[in-house]
């Protein structure tokens, strides 16, 4: 077995009354890249916090890269990176600035922090805005900057919060690229996100976070598996009709999810489509469509996350 | 990869990067410059004119220019107003997620602090500098004590707003809300300045209002600096030195310490 990178144990944070995090744990082998699916609230933020030795566990203990992270946070810090919901960069510098502050504060003499802040400008494509204050980029290119400030260490574990929140479909797949590109050199990531096709493409497994708690780990494929075969979505003539019919779904022991006037519930075989006409027909609802899909990460999720 | 590129930075070296970067974020905003240079310009213009028939009142040395009299006490204001900027300007920063990079680094937190403190008081040493050459210029700023006597008491405000930042700095690192310091550091601020011998002659003012301008630290500083600047005999030089360090000694715990709690 390779060595872990990030290794949690029973971690639990409390702010006050609530239980942000409730005896998490997860082990993320060397090389290969975790991502952390869960809704706003779920309690992923507050993990790569503690992660990344911004916030002491309230119970609970983790290694990353080895090092503690309450006890040797310091160490931590010298071997990973953080990319945050928010762009954290210096919006009154230029990209290059930014890239140089912090290359300097890693420990780099100036000649090698301008050496390495031209690599990473080029590799993200800022070359021609690295003069330029950071407060007239664009979305985009401010996620580039943040993501390549986070890299200026050659960091060991790579913590990416939420990534790609706020991007264009081209620079999502640039962000793609980099982690794939970063994974393939033997970085480890750790990846949060709500795009379930992001997780897809990009971890080798997924642990599921809802209330603070784990509610499913596994690879993608495990995790389909575990949920059920495959899904029936219902799509009915109107709104009005959902509640009839997730009543008559759940009356014969499914788990419908209701979104606009779509209705998504996992089977275990295909003969329980027939199961899902009758109980729709028993209470006089004729739908628009149904159809019989193979599982998707999105069901996964959906049904893990309602359970 | 996995190798470490670099061992991290010394503490002087972060303190010195840091600084660096707050002053080049001065070097790169115009407006920022123009309004630094505009404000003591508008100060010293404002209060020496609409003050200075104060002169003629019988409680005020004959003999002594306004100008002269008043140059010093704005000094030591404008450090004072500076320092209130300090805190805001940390509070800022960490609204802006800056200080959230920095925390994920291995650096001293102490250091973002200290370069906060640090570029600031060479940035309003530059505004004092520049208010005393505008004094001389235009209004004939030429006090008793020479040149000596006038750094002197530009150094004295230095240390008074050194001090009094550390205490703004303690007190965003904990409040961690730019708005309501901001009130907070005004509110404060018009009674400490007025009610004090900045201005006039605490002779002159009604007695309720000697009484809080003899209990108020401001009036120690600005005469200690006036007594600097106009060669009169030294008052409360040491007590205005002692008792910033005093506050920064211990601001600067209290401020390391609010810092410290996660964002």
């Amino acid at each position: 077995m390779s060595e872990l990178m990030i290794e949690a144990t029973d971690v639990s944070k409390s702010f006050g009354d609530v239980r942000a995090l409730d005896g998490v744990s997860i082990a993320v082998p060397k090389g290969s890249v975790l991502g952390l699916l869960g809704h706003n609230g779920a309690g992923k933020t507050t993990l790569v916090n503690v992660l990344t030795t911004m916030l002491p566990p309230t119970s609970g203990e983790a290694r990353v890269a080895g090092f503690d992270v309450v006890h040797q946070s310091y160490k931590v810090r010298s071997r990973i990176g953080l990319t945050g919901q928010f762009a954290s960069v210096d919006e009154a510098l230029s990209g290059f600035d930014n890239l140089v502050l912090i290359a300097r504060l890693l420990g780099a003499s100036k000649r090698q922090a301008r050496d390495r802040a031209d690599e990473l400008l080029e590799q993200f494509d800022l070359t021609d805005a690295a003069k330029r204050p950071a407060k007239t980029y664009s979305g985009g290119m401010r996620r580039r900057l943040d993501l390549a400030s986070s890299l200026v260490g050659r960091p060991e574990v790579l913590f990416l919060d939420e990534p790609t929140t706020g991007l264009d479909p081209a620079s999502r797949l640039g962000v793609w690229e980099t982690v794939e590109k970063l994974v393939s050199d033997g970085t480890t990531v750790l990846l949060t996100t709500q795009y379930l096709d992001e997780a897809d493409r990009l971890a080798d497994s997924i642990t599921v976070l809802s209330q603070g708690k784990v509610v499913a780990a596994g690879t993608s494929a495990e995790l389909k598996a575990q949920v059920g075969q495959r899904t029936v979505t219902v799509t009915l003539d109107s709104v009005s009709e959902v509640d009839t019919a997730v009543e008559a779904l759940t009356g014969i022991g499914m788990h419908p999810v209701a979104e606009g006037r779509t209705i998504t519930t996992p089977v275990t075989a295909s003969r329980e489509l027939a199961n899902v006409v009758r109980a729709l027909d028993e209470r006089g609802l004729e739908p628009h469509d149904i159809a019989l899909g193979e599982p998707t990460l999105d069901d996964v999720y959906m049904a893990l996350a309602a359970a | 990869m996995a190798t470490l590129t670099w061992q991290g930075s010394s503490y002087l070296t972060q303190v010195k990067v840091l600084t660096g970067r707050s002053l080049r974020k001065f070097v790169n905003s115009p407006a920022l410059i123009f309004f630094s240079i505009l404000q003591p310009v508008i100060m010293l213009t404002l209060f020496s004119q609409i003050f200075s028939s104060i002169t003629a009142t019988a409680n005020f040395a004959p003999g002594m220019t306004y100008v002269n009299y008043l140059l010093p006490a704005i000094l030591v204001n404008t450090a004072m107003q500076s320092s209130l900027q300090s805190g805001v300007g940390l509070v800022t920063d960490m609204k802006d997620g800056v200080i959230a990079r920095f925390r994920s680094l291995p650096i001293r937190l102490s250091t973002i602090l200290l370069a906060r403190n640090l570029s600031d008081l060479v940035r309003v040493a530059g505004q004092l500098l520049l208010m005393i050459t505008f004094g001389v210029l235009v209004y004939g700023f030429n006090p008793a004590g020479g040149v000596l006597g006038t750094l002197a008491a530009l150094g004295l405000a230095l240390v008074v707003g050194w001090g009094l930042s550390w205490l703004f700095l303690a007190i965003g690192s904990w409040l961690r809300n730019a708005e309501l310091m901001q009130t907070i550091g005004f509110l404060a601020m018009f009674p400490l300045m007025f009610a004090s011998s900045a201005f006039v002659p605490i002779q002159g003012l009604p007695g309720w209002l000697q009484v809080v301008a003899k209990v108020n630290p401001l009036t120690y500083a600005v005469d200690a600096a006036r007594s600097l600047a106009l060669a009169q005999p030294v008052t409360g030089v040491i007590g205005a030195l002692t008792t910033s360090l005093g506050i920064a000694v211990v601001c600067a715990v209290i401020a390391i310490r609010g810092f410290r709690r996660p964002l």
